[in-house]
């Protein structure tokens, strides 16, 4: 089986589980908007089948051509983002299409990856040597990081902490890949060190106070404390085969809230038990190391980066909301790849793991 | 080798996951399998009491009291039933009502669900020693607005009402969740981020039989912060009282650091009427006609009469156009284009100083059409009108002073002489608050400033007036500025002066009337004036919508000010 269908298949499963338990963590609360939540994703799943065969049919090195385009593009999704945050006298992370509320955060995450991907790369079939290693500091790491910085700056003032940690944390990972000196990382390791200090005063009180209430969780009860607490005790008390489907009372019975965005982890854990749990990170981690394994097949520098960025994009994404299900991360507000309810996450995903396709086949 | 030491990596974050994963489900397994099956979290809400609201002398305008609220916490639908029952006889409510508002409320049965709000104390009472028979009810205390003065400065302080869907998105994100009471207008809509409380509660661990084993977790209740108005009490009181039910405006402002010592609106609305959400009479005040939740002061545009006319002298002395001799004649009404523009009376011949103490508009016709319209506007620009005076209200309106330019592009049409005549006598397509008008007289008052009308003093203590407080000087010499006052003071000393009947109030007032002509309905009327007139403490505006003239706006302005002189506030 080519790796396309694998990766599809993969992902099309876990994508699947993600619909069942959305249904189960909805099924109950009334209302006509959450009745129809799980078809909404259906929805969602196929549209990201389709633009899944659309990038897996499109030569990647034309995305090469267009990263400007591409981080132009998201530069001006996040302006607009922010300019309605000032009209409607507020922040905010969405932008209206027609019916649809799309998170110019998620796609922002993904051109990234395109951008630095293309910029410590150089467009030619035959040289795989990294480009990087011969950049100097000012090419190598402050050009880089001014163009990371800016979109980061758009999604920290939405306030969207989450997705603005994980762009910082794939531009380390791009350095580090892309072969930039050691030294140089150093330096700039340094350097964060240094300004942290400036950063916990940039963030928001409730930001702050979210990052306490990680090392504590008691100390908000009611709000990011108590969703912690409901989650462990949704994962734990499903034991080793779980409660059984549509059984599970923590996430049914209202008691974990965000049970089919961010904490729906804990809705299936409660559910699936130990070995479904386990058989769901086997899941994850089969897309993730098909992803690695593509990068160290590829024979031209720009996809290479690509699929390693993709990834790592994947498996930090996938770490860091079980971990916060587990109570092992504090509570930031990303969903999980491919199960959590939410178009712009699900599409963006599609795109990706079609992304790492192509790069496959023009080997 | 990186690309190595990434795989690694993922393997050892995936390992990571795998342990925390075993820790919980087998390891912790039990525990978390017993909190969970006897459902033996209880969560008990801890509410603080938001700010309170207190005038420049620190009397309380907006307090809170307690209230009690009636709340049930079981797991058994059969008893629970059998509990709400019992309530609904004790308390006299329908039984059906109960379990309907039970059923709204209810979120999980680890929080108990609030079914009666704000009953009285005796009742209260009552149910706390009926405990026994009542399994699962609770009585909770929970502070409620109040509102000691009742409908007093309605629109200045706003209400409080059930967080919408467009103001829950975009506040969201600063931890505001649905079902947050949030301020509606006035300072509690503006200031609701300091005014709000934060609350608290405490995660409880109980056995099967409601015990207390352990507490999980407690975060205290947090009051709101108390904000200090600029607002005095006692002047509130006064202009509330004579305004009686005359619909309109009065504001009393500080002529040199913008502060708002009085505002009152008519018609107004009780605010208390939300804390007791009755759907009909919210309903009511939301629908009402005559805009009751409107704060006409600044968000109601109005012409603004002959109270522009010291607007165009200023900009016609200023420009050179006119000097304080230039005298014009009239014969009680002026031919301009085609049409014949007609004065209120016939004053024959009128200098400017003639001109403001009798309102001539013949006068400022010919003024208006020496100045021209784009000079006119570009002083009325000056004097603050057109764009909000800033002060921290929602829903300020911005008002409109046309143009040339702005009439051909909003209606496509030119701009005739017959507008200037109209537009210098404050009258045709100028639109004002009684806010801006207020603030351009105080630039009379504390010669020649612009100030920013403000209306909070200090959050919490800490004094905040100090943003306020930079005022723009506006370009007009001393000179001329004291001979347009003098005008101002004329207006009420002369026997045949428009406010004549402020001359004997006990005080030296200064000031210009207006009479604005509406399509329909009987003229509004203004009085914008200050005093006393050498070194003036407050600026008034008085404005009566469909108030017939300006007669009507003096005799208020006299009562009030009357009033003030007795009560020793002048």
């Amino acid at each position: 089986m080519s790796s396309k269908f694998s990766i599809l298949l993969v992902a099309l499963l876990i994508a699947f589980l993600g619909i069942l338990s959305i249904y189960s963590s909805t099924y109950q609360k009334e209302g006509q908007l959450w009745k129809a939540i799980y078809r909404r994703q259906m929805l969602w799943v196929i549209l990201g089948i389709l633009l899944f065969f659309l990038f897996s049919n499109f030569n990647y090195r034309r995305l090469w051509d267009a990263t400007y385009f591409l981080y132009a593009l998201a530069i001006l999704l996040l302006v607009l983002v922010f300019i309605l945050g000032i009209v409607r006298l507020g922040a905010q992370r969405w932008l209206r299409i027609a019916w649809f509320n799309f998170q110019p955060s998620e796609i922002t995450k993904l051109i990234m990856i395109i951008f630095l991907s293309r910029y410590f790369s150089k467009k030619s079939v035959d040289n795989i040597s990294p480009a990087a290693s011969r950049l100097d500091i000012w090419k190598g790491l402050i050009m880089p990081f001014i163009f990371t910085i800016v979109p980061i700056g758009f999604i920290i003032e939405q306030p969207d902490l989450g997705s603005a940690a994980i762009i910082f944390f794939m531009f380390i990972a791009m350095l580090y890949l892309g072969g930039i000196k050691v030294r140089y990382l150093l330096i700039f390791f340094g350097i964060i060190i240094l300004f942290s200090p400036l950063f916990w005063y940039l963030l928001r009180g409730y930001q702050r106070e979210r990052l306490m209430v990680f090392l504590n969780p008691s100390l908000d009860p009611l709000g990011a404390g108590y969703t912690v607490i409901q989650s462990k005790i949704a994962i734990g008390s499903g034991g080793l085969f779980g409660k059984g489907y549509l059984c599970g009372t923590q996430s049914s019975l209202r008691f974990l809230p965000e049970s089919h965005t961010d904490f729906i982890f804990g809705t299936f854990a409660e559910e699936r038990g130990f070995f479904g749990s386990c058989l769901l990170l086997f899941l994850y981690y089969f897309l993730i190391s098909k992803g690695m394994a593509i990068a160290e097949r590829a024979n031209d520098e720009f996809g290479k980066l690509l699929s390693l960025g993709i990834s790592l994009l994947l498996s930090t994404q996938t770490f860091i909301n079980i971990a916060m299900n587990l109570g092992l991360a504090p509570v930031v507000g990303l969903p999980l790849p491919l199960m959590s309810y939410g178009g712009s996450s699900v599409l963006t995903t599609f795109i990706a793991l079609g992304i790492l396709a192509n790069i496959d086949k023009r080997r | 080798m990186r690309i190595k030491i990434t795989n690694f990596a993922i393997i050892f974050i995936f390992c990571i996951l795998f342990l925390g994963l075993f820790n919980s489900t087998i390891i912790q397994g039990k525990k978390f399998r017993d909190l969970s099956d006897k459902n033996c979290l209880r969560l008990f809400p801890q509410f603080g009491s938001r700010g309170k609201v207190l005038d420049r002398n620190g009397n309380v305008i907006l307090g809170s009291r307690i209230s009690y609220d009636a709340m049930i916490l079981l797991e058994r639908k059969d008893k629970i039933e059998r509990t709400l029952t019992k309530l609904s006889e004790i308390l006299g409510i329908e039984t059906a009502e109960l379990i309907n508002k039970f059923k709204k409320e209810f979120i999980n049965y680890s929080l108990p669900v609030s079914v009666v709000e704000d009953i009285s104390l005796q009742q209260a009472i009552a149910l706390e020693e009926l405990k026994l028979e009542l399994p699962g009810l609770m009585i909770q205390p929970h502070p409620l607005r109040s509102y000691p003065y009742g409908r007093l400065a309605a629109h200045v302080l706003g209400y409080l009402g059930e967080i919408d869907r467009w103001r829950l998105t975009k506040l969201a994100d600063y931890g505001y969740n649905t079902k947050d009471i949030v301020g509606f207008g006035g300072v509690e809509e503006k200031y609701d981020y300091y005014l709000r409380q934060e609350e608290g509660g405490m995660l409880v661990e109980v056995d099967h039989q409601g015990r207390l084993v352990r507490v999980l977790g407690l975060r205290p209740p947090k009051n709101g912060k108390e904000l200090q108005l600029t607002l005095d009490l006692n002047v509130q009181k006064i202009i509330e009282e004579k305004l009686e039910d005359r619909r309109g405006s009065v504001i009393i402002l500080d002529p040199y650091n913008g502060e708002i010592i009085a505002l009152a609106n008519r018609p107004n609305f009780d605010p208390s009427v939300f804390i007791k959400k009755s759907a009909t009479s919210i309903n009511e005040l939301l629908n009402d006609p005559h805009g009751v939740l409107l704060n006409r002061s600044i968000s109601g545009v109005y012409p603004a009469g002959s109270v522009f006319k010291v607007i165009v002298a200023s900009a016609a002395l200023e420009t050179r156009k006119i000097n304080f001799t230039t005298s014009f004649f009239c014969p009680g009404s002026a031919r301009i284009g085609r049409r014949q523009f007609s004065c209120w009376d016939t004053h024959h011949q009128q200098d400017l100083m003639q001109g403001i103490t009798h309102s001539c508009d013949v006068f400022f016709y010919h003024t208006g059409l020496v100045l021209g319209a784009q000079l006119i506007h570009d002083y009325a620009l000056k004097f603050g009108l057109s764009r909000p005076t800033g002060i921290e209200l929602p829903y300020e309106a911005s008002g409109l002073v046309p143009s040339p330019l702005w009439k051909r592009i909003s209606r496509r049409e030119r701009w005739y002489d017959g507008d200037t005549a109209n537009f210098s006598i404050g009258q045709g397509d100028l639109l004002v608050t009684p806010l801006q008008m207020c603030r351009a007289m105080g630039v009379f008052a504390n010669r020649g400033r612009l100030v920013n009308p403000h209306i909070v003093k200090a959050i919490d203590g800490e004094d905040i007036s100090v943003y306020y407080q930079k005022t723009a000087p506006i370009p007009i010499k001393e000179t001329n500025l004291n001979f347009i006052r003098e005008g101002l003071r004329r207006v009420v000393l002369e026997p045949s002066g428009t406010a004549n009947v402020l001359s004997d109030v006990g005080v030296a007032v200064a000031g210009k009337t207006g009479t604005v002509q509406v399509p329909q309905g009987s003229p509004h009327g203004w009085f914008v004036g200050f005093f006393p007139y050498e070194n003036p403490r407050f600026v008034i505006s008085v404005f009566l919508e469909h108030g017939g003239s300006s007669l009507a706006a003096c005799i208020v302005t006299k009562q009030i000010i009357e009033e003030m002189v007795k009560e020793g506030l002048i």
